[in-house]
């Protein structure tokens, strides 16, 4: 092994523990419209850096703290996505054609945004300042940096917050219906169009708040993203398909996967190691660890 | 035509076009084509996967890459000759996709385009970090000036655009000859419905695997010249989103249910880029690709081909006439005009003196009219024939301005063919034959659409 000593360890632990709560808000997201709606919007890291973006611009504007930032746009973003829906719906999913059509139209989503803030922003890195970013704080030797404390926690909120809509109001189970039996909805009187649009604008929702705190763990630069497709592909597959606890788990799993190469091999390894770890789960055992 | 003759035919129009692009003698057009034959290639590959059968590729990039890498792993060790190359490229880029298929076609379709992203970062990854073939920094390739066959030089450039050329040909009678074979039949039943295919007892995973190595086998050999095209090679761009988004957006703009859609698709698109490269920026190009896929896949979901077939079948449903010939043809050349008249206004906005903003903002006007105008006409709608007629007349004297500001010969030529167009395009909107064609009929009206 390449850890010397326990607490070298027990920080790559926490460390992944931590960056794993920050996947598991990049993930919910796709959860939501892959697991549940089976929309493979792949586009749905370019979302996120547009929230990063967001979040950096009224940052350096206003100095407002980037979290608060991703709290106001989410009205925004879920706008956003009822019209991303919408578009999808009526020249996709209404002909039949989401396999290919549909998923080459998100792709292209993907490059316009990517394409669009490179030509607005150039590819510098943007950084957001906050107070606490710089922050460390100790118990013993275990050190937690505030940067990956906050967005863990703000991304266990979302999540906590997420699971209590969808199994507990009307609204959310019609959402966990729809992926289910899309004729008994209608049965009910739920238009399961309008269901799905909610579904797929709380997923693109969720890239306001997973981009603020994307920006105040690493600085950003546009193509930042394509790391991420793989991530949240690999988290949501490795957890199960459309279960929030095992996002959870999954972005835990990877977190702590990740620290650990980073620790051992350097960190140039770590973006291929969430895809090893999808391809293999896709080979093994592609019904996810909390599969349906 | 049978495949072989098909083969001489294509090999023939190959050196054809070698021959032309000599006799013009500008170094600058093998450059250029070089990379647009490239891209046939690449989405000629991408279509028999993505277009017969119907499951989507992002990783065109990663099997390019893993060609390039092929050469420059065998520059440093022991150089090969070129053809020997394409054919080691082949088989290493054949065997990465037989085992990413393996690994997932037994699954969703969305899984499998998934993985081949997930292979394309591994693959970045492990070249990032293998510092034999450059690591990030990245490897040059010094290319020899020149190349002796048979005691007669020939540029090596030159020689890397002949033998790209042939491949093209050699993969464009591969996807044609799929196409009217049992195995072309076979990829179409996955494509339609792949539950229903396998209860008829199609093989559908064993025909599946046949199209990934197929597939990625020519994205190795068209990528395993290319150091040598290049120079230098860096993983970021040799496996660079680019690659993957021209090679999806390519055949399906073109069509991508017929061998020459790709082709159609990355002769048309290769060049618009190759144009917006030189007088925009390549990110601006980049742009214009994007937004060109995510248009067509909006309002012309089969491609430029799938459109011109549905005009086809409502407009001469027996044999294609005169007068259905002439409206493709407008229509294209509307479709080209428009589309160069985009790059050139967007060139105009984008320059350091912005003051060209009237015109580029006119021009672009005019481009959605032009545009609009070609996608009405083939979908024959009733207001197509004045807007097409409004774009034609307008044209007239945006050309004779053109005239009048710079008269050399050669601009004169050209505008003044414009206009000799836009005038016979006038007359030929004008005949009873095609007013009638788009005259609102009671009751078929809905039958079309």
């Amino acid at each position: 092994m390449c850890f010397s000593s326990a607490d070298l360890l027990i920080n790559a632990l926490v460390a992944g523990l931590l960056l794993g709560g920050f996947y598991a808000a990049v993930t919910v997201g796709i959860s939501v419209s892959f697991g549940i709606l089976d929309i493979v919007n792949i586009a749905h890291p370019g979302f996120i850096i547009v929230g990063s973006y967001i979040a950096y611009i009224v940052n350096a504007q206003f100095g407002l703290d980037p979290v608060l930032v991703g709290v106001l746009a989410l009205p925004a973003f879920y706008a956003l996505g009822a019209i991303t829906y919408q578009v999808y719906y009526v020249s996709f999913e209404k002909r039949g054609q989401e396999a290919l059509r549909g998923l080459a139209f998100f792709f292209g989503l993907l490059f316009i945004t990517e394409v669009v803030l490179i030509l607005v922003f150039g590819v510098d890195y943007r950084y957001v300042s906050a107070p606490y970013i710089d922050k460390t704080v100790s118990l013993g030797f275990v050190q937690f940096p505030m940067r990956m404390v906050v967005p863990c926690l703000v991304s266990l909120a979302m999540l906590a917050l997420l699971q209590l809509f969808l199994g507990r109001t009307f609204n959310g189970r019609a959402i966990m219906a729809v992926a289910q039996d899309q004729q008994a909805l209608r049965l009910m009187a739920v238009d399961p169009i309008k269901i799905k649009r909610m579904a797929f604008a709380l997923s693109i929702a969720t890239c306001a708040l997973a981009g603020a705190c994307l920006i105040i763990i690493q600085p950003v630069e546009p193509s930042v993203g394509r790391e991420y497709i793989g991530r949240v592909f690999a988290i949501c597959v490795l957890g199960g398909l459309g279960s929030l606890p095992g996002t959870l788990i999954g972005a835990m799993l990877l977190g702590i996967v990740e620290s650990f190469t980073s620790t051992c091999a350097g960190p140039s390894w770590a973006p291929a190691v969430a895809f090893g770890l999808l391809l293999l789960t896709l080979a093994v055992r592609p019904a996810g660890l909390l599969g349906r | 035509m049978r495949t072989p003759v098909f083969l001489a035919v294509a090999l023939a129009t190959a050196l054809l076009v070698f021959a032309l692009t000599r006799a013009i003698g500008n170094d600058y057009l093998f450059f250029a084509g070089y990379i647009v034959i490239q891209f046939i290639v690449l989405s000629t590959a991408w279509n028999i996967l993505g277009g017969y059968c119907g499951y989507v590729n992002f990783g065109t990039a990663a099997f390019f890459a893993l060609g390039a890498y092929t050469s420059v792993f065998f520059h440093k060790t022991y150089p090969l000759p070129i053809p020997v190359l394409l054919a080691v490229a082949a088989g290493v880029s054949g065997l990465v996709g037989l085992g990413t298929g393996y690994l997932t076609l037994r699954l969703r379709g969305a899984f499998f385009s998934i993985a081949t992203l997930a292979m394309a970062v591994v693959l970045q990854t492990f070249v990032v970090n293998w510092n034999y073939v450059g690591g990030s920094r990245g490897a040059y390739v010094i290319r020899p000036n020149e190349l002796d066959v048979f005691g007669y030089p020939i540029d090596y450039i030159q020689y890397l655009f002949l033998i790209m050329i042939l491949l093209a040909a050699v993969a464009l009678t591969i996807a044609r000859a799929i196409e009217h074979s049992k195995l072309g039949y076979g990829f179409a039943t996955i494509r339609d419905d792949e539950l229903a295919a396998e209860a008829s007892g199609v093989p559908t995973l064993k025909l599946k695997l046949i199209a990934t190595t197929l597939s990625g086998a020519l994205m190795g050999m068209a990528g395993a010249p290319f150091p040598y095209y290049i120079g230098y090679v860096e993983p970021a761009s040799t496996f660079g989103l680019p690659y993957a988004v021209n090679s999806i957006a390519m055949p399906l703009i073109g069509g991508t249910t017929v061998w020459f859609g790709p082709l159609i698709g990355s002769i048309l698109l290769g060049t618009l880029t190759q144009i917006a490269t030189v007088t925009i920026s390549s990110a601006v190009n980049l742009l214009l690709v994007g937004a060109l896929l995510v248009g067509f896949v909006i309002v012309a979901p089969s491609g430029l081909v799938g459109l011109i077939q549905q005009f086809l079948r409502v407009a001469s449903p027996a044999r294609p006439d005169a007068r259905s010939i002439g409206l493709i043809a407008l229509a294209a050349f509307g479709f080209v005009v428009g589309v160069l008249e985009v790059v050139f206004s967007l060139a105009a906005l984008t320059a350091p003196d912005s003051t060209e903003l009237a015109t580029a903002t006119a021009g672009l006007v005019l481009a959605a009219l032009w545009i609009v105008s070609a996608y009405g006409l083939m979908t024959v709608q009733g207001w197509s024939p004045i807007i097409a007629t409004l774009a034609f007349a307008l044209s007239i004297p945006i050309a004779a301005l053109h005239i009048w500001l710079d008269r050399t010969q050669f601009n004169i030529a050209l505008w003044g063919a414009c206009i000799v167009i836009a005038i016979v395009a006038i007359a030929f909107l004008r005949r009873r034959r095609v007013q009638q064609l788009y005259a609102p009929r009671l009751g078929e009206q809905e039958a079309l659409a």
